[in-house]
C-alpha cells in the first residue's frame, strides 16, 4: 500500500536524471568512476590508493583531524588528509547532500526511537567501526579495492557475506521469538 | 617516486577537501534518492531474492574497476600498483594497522568483515545508508553515526594498537 504511494508520488514528478538517480545500478557505477576520478586528480596530496570513498576512513580522517586540532593529540590519519589544508570531506558532503534530496524530494520525517534503541545504535556504531578499521574500510572501500586487485578485500567480501548470513538467523531468531 | 596525478602537490593539497566534498555531496544525493546500501544488498538477496541492491554494489566494483583501468591508461603515475596483485602479491591496499603479515591481515578481513556484516544487518544497514537515514531524519542513525565518530577515535588511540600486539603475541603478525 505504502510502496504503491511512494510509487505514485514518483511518477509524478519523474525526470531522466531521476531515474537514473533511483537505480542503484547506475548510482554503484557512478561511484565506483567518480572514486577512481577522485583517486588521478588528487593522488599528488597523498596516499593510500583505492581511498576515493571510503565512509569510515574518511570519518576517521575527519575526526581525528579536528580532535587533532582541538585536543593537540597526534592520531593517525591517511596521508591525503595529513598533507591537506583539511581532510577529505566526503562524509560531510554525503549528509548534506542526502539532506537537500531528502527536503527536496519531501522525504525528511522525523523519525525517533526508544532510549535504549539509542544505546544499541550507538555502541553498534563505536564496535561497527572498530572493525570496519581492522579490516581497512568499509563495505565500500572494500569494494574499491577489489576493483584495484586486492586479494585480501576479496576475502573481507566474503567475510561481510557470512556475518549477513549469520545476522539473519540472529535477526529471525529474534522476530520469531517475539511473535 | 612519489604517486603523480592531473593536480600538481600544492594545488591538490588545496583542492582535497573541496574536490571530495562535491563528490560527497553527489553520492549522497545519489545515495539517498535510490537507497544504495551494501550490506542491504546481501541481506535483501538472501532473505527476499531481491537483487536491485545487490548489483548496485557490484555495480560500485566493476565501476571502479573500468575507472581505474581507464584513468590508469591516461595516467599511468597516479595508479603505481595497479593491478595491485601483480605489483604487490597478496598484501593488502594500505588502511588497516600497517605492516603486519599477509596471514594477520587475512584474520583481520575475516574477523572485520564478519562484525561489520553482523552489524549492518541487525542495524539496518552499511555506514552509508545510516548517514543518509539520519539526513532523513532518523534519530538512531544519528546515534550510529556518533558512535561511528566515538569509535574511530577509540580505534586509532587503543584498540589497533592492542589488536596488533595480539596478533604478534600469537606469533602471526
Amino acid at each position: 500500500m505504502i510502496m504503491a504511494e511512494n510509487k505514485a508520488k514518483s511518477e509524478e514528478k519523474t525526470s531522466c536524471l531521476d531515474t537514473i538517480a533511483r537505480n542503484p545500478l547506475y548510482v554503484g557505477l557512478a561511484i565506483g568512476i567518480l572514486a577512481a576520478f577522485v583517486q588521478v586528480l588528487l593522488i599528488s596530496a597523498g596516499g593510500p590508493e583505492a581511498y576515493g570513498f571510503c565512509v569510515a576512513c574518511h570519518t576517521r580522517d575527519v575526526v581525528n583531524v579536528a580532535v587533532n586540532d582541538i585536543a593537540g593529540t597526534k592520531l593517525a590519519v591517511a596521508a591525503i588528509s595529513q598533507n591537506a589544508i583539511l581532510p577529505v570531506m566526503t562524509v560531510i558532503g554525503v549528509l548534506i547532500g542526502a539532506f537537500v534530496s531528502a527536503r527536496y524530494y519531501q522525504e525528511f520525517r522525523k523519525k525517533a526511537g526508544s532510549a535504549v534503541s539509542y544505546i544499541w545504535y550507538l555502541a553498534g556504531g563505536i564496535f561497527f567501526m572498530i572493525f570496519a578499521l581492522f579490516m581497512g574500510g568499509c563495505p565500500y572501500r572494500i569494494g574499491l579495492r577489489i576493483g584495484y586487485g586486492d586479494v585480501v578485500a576479496l576475502i573481507g567480501v566474503i567475510a561481510i557475506i557470512i556475518g549477513v548470513l549469520v545476522g539473519i538467523k540472529i535477526a529471525t531468531a529474534m522476530a520469531e521469538r517475539e511473535g | 617516486m612519489a604517486a603523480a596525478g592531473w593536480l600538481t602537490k600544492d594545488v591538490a593539497v588545496i583542492a582535497v577537501p573541496i574536490v571530495t566534498l562535491f563528490l560527497g555531496l553527489l553520492i549522497g544525493w545519489l545515495a539517498q534518492r535510490s537507497g544504495f546500501c551494501s550490506i542491504g544488498g546481501f541481506r535483501d538477496f538472501f532473505m527476499f531474492k531481491h537483487t536491485r541492491l545487490l548489483y548496485g554494489y557490484m555495480a560500485l566494483i566493476l565501476g571502479a574497476f573500468a575507472g581505474y583501468l581507464v584513468f590508469w591508461l591516461i595516467t599511468p603515475a597516479a595508479f603505481e600498483n595497479f593491478f595491485w596483485i601483480l605489483h604487490k602479491g597478496l598484501m593488502p591496499v594500505p588502511g588497516a594497522p600497517a605492516s603486519l603479515t599477509v596471514a594477520a591481515y587475512v584474520i583481520l578481513a575475516v574477523i572485520g568483515g564478519i562484525a561489520v556484516g553482523l552489524i549492518g544487518v541487525l542495524l539496518g544497514g552499511c555506514p552509508l545508508r545510516q548517514y543518509v537515514m539520519t539526513s532523513e531524519g532518523n534519530l538512531k542513525s544519528l546515534w550510529f553515526v556518533v558512535g561511528m565518530c566515538i569509535g574511530a577515535v577509540v580505534f586509532t588511540m587503543w584498540v589497533s594498537g592492542w589488536g596488533v600486539a595480539l596478533l604478534k603475541a600469537a606469533g602471526i603478525a
